[in-house]
């Protein structure tokens, strides 16, 4: 009889194998079992019927896309510092907390604002730069 | 970059094909590789058979009015999900029953032939309505770009006659390709009219 310590250790192994083997059997059993017609385009690209061209390598980003990544950057740091504020808003009265967020939020919206005044929200202006 | 140029030129890669077919006048189906399961065994097979007929995919594949129909019999009304086939899925990847409900016309055709070339085997064809039958109202002699009927292009197990057919026509055309699978027409018993709850 061995040591109750190892006999755990046996049960994690054996729940370990009978999850792997639940996990996999599927994959083995209809491997087994299932037809295995290729087609003349079944392994292409699925591109709903047309044919794929170019390469996948090959993408076209408008780069003019880092504005909202900035602006994103924006919001979420806005969202995120106001955490700490949340968690320590009961030290202090009320209005002086009330009146510190505002400021906080206030400087960091100047951001939005910069880039709202630059014209990153009209699409038109973006036009006539490019 | 050939086959961009290729592709720019909206010519599909199975017009030749398609062409082929139609002059041929029969459903062809490009098979470049056939070594069969590893392992056949009867049982197995009508194990399987039982479980493909009880969830067949449909493919979210509407080409006119008749998927007006085939969208209703996927609403609760009609219900296809009694069946086991609401489950209709956006790629021919996951699906294995390709109901062509519609008008095929030349420009469509080669898509249909490729994606029927993507999807899984074992893989089961319905044509539903006149038109995927046999070019219905579009059969005349001035006819240039409607295909007379899929069962040119690709193996069609079931049609389902109709302008468009009813909800429950495509619904019998699913038990139809069920009892083609199974070889019975109800492949799990159903309840009885008279044990159903009464709501």
């Amino acid at each position: 009889m061995p040591a109750p310590h190892v006999l755990d250790f046996v049960y994690i192994i054996v729940i370990l194998a009978g999850g792997i083997i639940a996990g996999f059997a599927p994959f083995v059993i209809s491997d087994i079992f299932r037809p295995r017609t290729i087609n003349k385009k079944t392994l292409l690209t699925y591109e709903c019927g047309m044919d794929p061209f170019g390469s996948a390598w090959d993408i076209r980003f408008g780069a003019a896309y880092y504005l909202y990544a900035l602006i994103f950057l924006a919001f979420d740091v806005d969202i995120l510092y106001l955490f700490p504020v949340a968690a320590a808003y009961d030290r202090v009265s009320g209005w002086q907390g009330v009146l510190e967020l505002f400021i906080f939020v206030g400087i960091l919206t100047l951001a939005v604002a910069y880039v709202w005044v630059k014209g990153v929200f009209t699409w038109a202006i973006k036009r006539e730069e490019n | 970059m050939g086959d961009q140029t290729r592709g720019k030129l909206n010519v599909h890669s199975y017009a030749a094909e398609l062409q082929a077919r139609l002059e041929r006048g029969e459903p062809g189906n490009l098979v470049v590789h056939d070594p069969g399961p590893l392992v056949r065994h009867k049982l197995a097979d009508e194990i399987f058979n039982l479980c493909r007929a009880n969830s067949l995919w449909p493919m979210t594949f509407g080409l006119a009015c008749c998927a007006i129909e085939m969208m209703s019999l996927g609403m609760a009304r009609f219900d296809i999900s009694r069946f086991g086939s609401e489950v209709f899925r956006p790629s021919p990847r996951q699906s294995d029953l390709m109901i062509v409900a519609g008008t095929v016309n030349k420009k469509m055709a080669s898509a249909v032939m490729t994606l029927y070339d993507q999807m899984p085997s074992p893989k089961w064809v319905i044509a539903m309505g006149n038109c995927a039958i046999s070019g219905g109202p579009f059969a005349v002699e001035e006819n240039y770009n409607v295909i007379e009927g899929v069962d040119k292009l690709i193996p069609v197990d079931v049609y389902v006659p109709g302008c468009p057919p009813r909800p429950e026509g495509l619904l019998e055309g699913i038990l139809k390709l069920q009892e083609k699978i199974t070889g019975v027409r109800h492949p799990f018993p159903q309840r009885k009219i008279s044990d159903a709850p009464s709501y």
